[in-house]
């Protein structure tokens, strides 16, 4: 059985108006006037820029796509290293999955509500969606989209005009906006004990996988700091 | 076989951007199906998910890439401090906690740079 369509249609416009008090889809936008600018800079058609938007729809491999079509790097290396850096999108979609799966969900649209993952709106998904009536999270998680997606694109024609006026020091604020706002955001998130070990783990073993553990580094992060978080938080529950 | 150059990005979007990411979403999609939201698989995938996203912050921050590099580590590391900080005296405001953390940045680059 489906939502009658007021319905969705109120959760659609809940969606959008909480991306727009979202300072992670503003920081999103930032970003997206960075990734403007930056194909400015190596000569990258702006219609091919906003396509990768809409098709790939995560910031670091777009910027590691045209940072290696201007270097001249083969197609098949880039892919490559896209594909290996991008099983990080994986364990996000599977957690946010049975939030958007709904009662009696066409698999078509689950396809669509998963290409939308990107850390971004998985930090925003999983804050929002578990509080969220069930009938209401996958026309909310589309409002989210709707404005997150629209607003990129919208960012990267800014960015495009702004290039090369943007004060140096600005621009690096831009880069930094990632990292803090993700930090931020997930220790926002932390609800209880294995949220926050994961969290404390993740940021403690980065460093030494980037150093020893090669290409897949983060994912040796995620595997190894998710497994130990999960383990304490069985041993705890075992004690209590 | 000829194939006008102009067109050479966007398949190069596709190629090797669109294909390559898209299928673990799919992957995913296929995996996750009959998985309850309260099951105990969940619970490890997150914890693995919120890891990997942690390591993305750390990473970004210690070993950057473009424009941050040239700011000294401990003025990247002093932003990252400053914006936790402000965000729990703040009682945790993301605004607040960015935009101490952007302004430290922001100083510091601007600072370093006029060296």
């Amino acid at each position: 059985m489906n939502a009658p369509a007021v319905d969705r249609t109120h959760w659609y416009g809940r969606g959008i108006k909480a991306a727009f008090r979202s300072v992670q889809v503003g920081v999103l936008f930032a970003s997206y006037v960075g990734f403007g600018g930056l194909i400015h800079d190596v000569d990258f058609p702006l219609a091919a820029a906003v396509l990768s938007t809409a098709l790939i729809w995560a910031l670091p491999a777009q910027l590691l796509l045209v940072g290696a079509f201007a270097a001249g790097t083969a197609a098949p290396v880039v892919a490559l290293a896209i594909g290996l850096s991008s099983v990080r999108l994986l364990p996000l979609v599977v957690t946010i999955l049975p939030y958007l799966r709904g009662r009696g969900g066409r698999r078509g649209l689950l396809f669509l509500a998963a290409h939308y993952v990107a850390i971004t709106l998985w930090v925003e998904g999983m804050r929002h969606l578990p509080t969220l009536p069930a009938e209401g999270r996958r026309p909310f998680y589309f409002g989210l989209v709707t404005v997150a997606h629209g607003g990129a694109v919208l960012s990267t024609f800014v960015g495009y005009a702004l290039a090369g006026t943007l004060p140096h020091a600005l621009a690096t604020g831009l880069l930094f906006l990632t990292p803090i706002s993700f930090l931020l955001a997930l220790t926002r998130n932390a609800r209880d004990l294995v949220d926050r070990l994961s969290l404390a783990f993740g940021l403690a073993l980065a460093p030494v996988m980037a150093l020893y553990a090669g290409t897949l580094d983060l994912l040796w992060t995620g595997l190894v700091g998710g497994t130990a978080a999960y383990a304490a938080h069985r041993l705890w529950e075992k004690r209590a | 076989m000829s194939l006008d150059p102009a067109l050479w990005p966007y398949l190069f979007v596709i190629l090797a951007g669109f294909l390559p990411t898209e299928i673990w979403r799919a992957a995913a999609v296929v995996l996750a199906h009959g998985l309850d939201e309260d099951s105990e698989w969940l619970i490890f995938v997150r914890a693995v998910a919120t890891a990997l996203v942690a390591g993305v912050i750390t990473r970004i921050v210690l070993v950057p890439t473009g424009d941050l590099v040239a700011v000294p580590l401990a003025i990247r590391v002093g932003a990252v401090a400053g914006g936790f900080v402000v965000f729990f005296l703040a009682r945790r405001s993301m605004l607040l906690g960015v935009l101490a953390g952007e302004a430290i940045m922001i100083a510091g680059a601007w600072l370093s740079e006029a060296r």
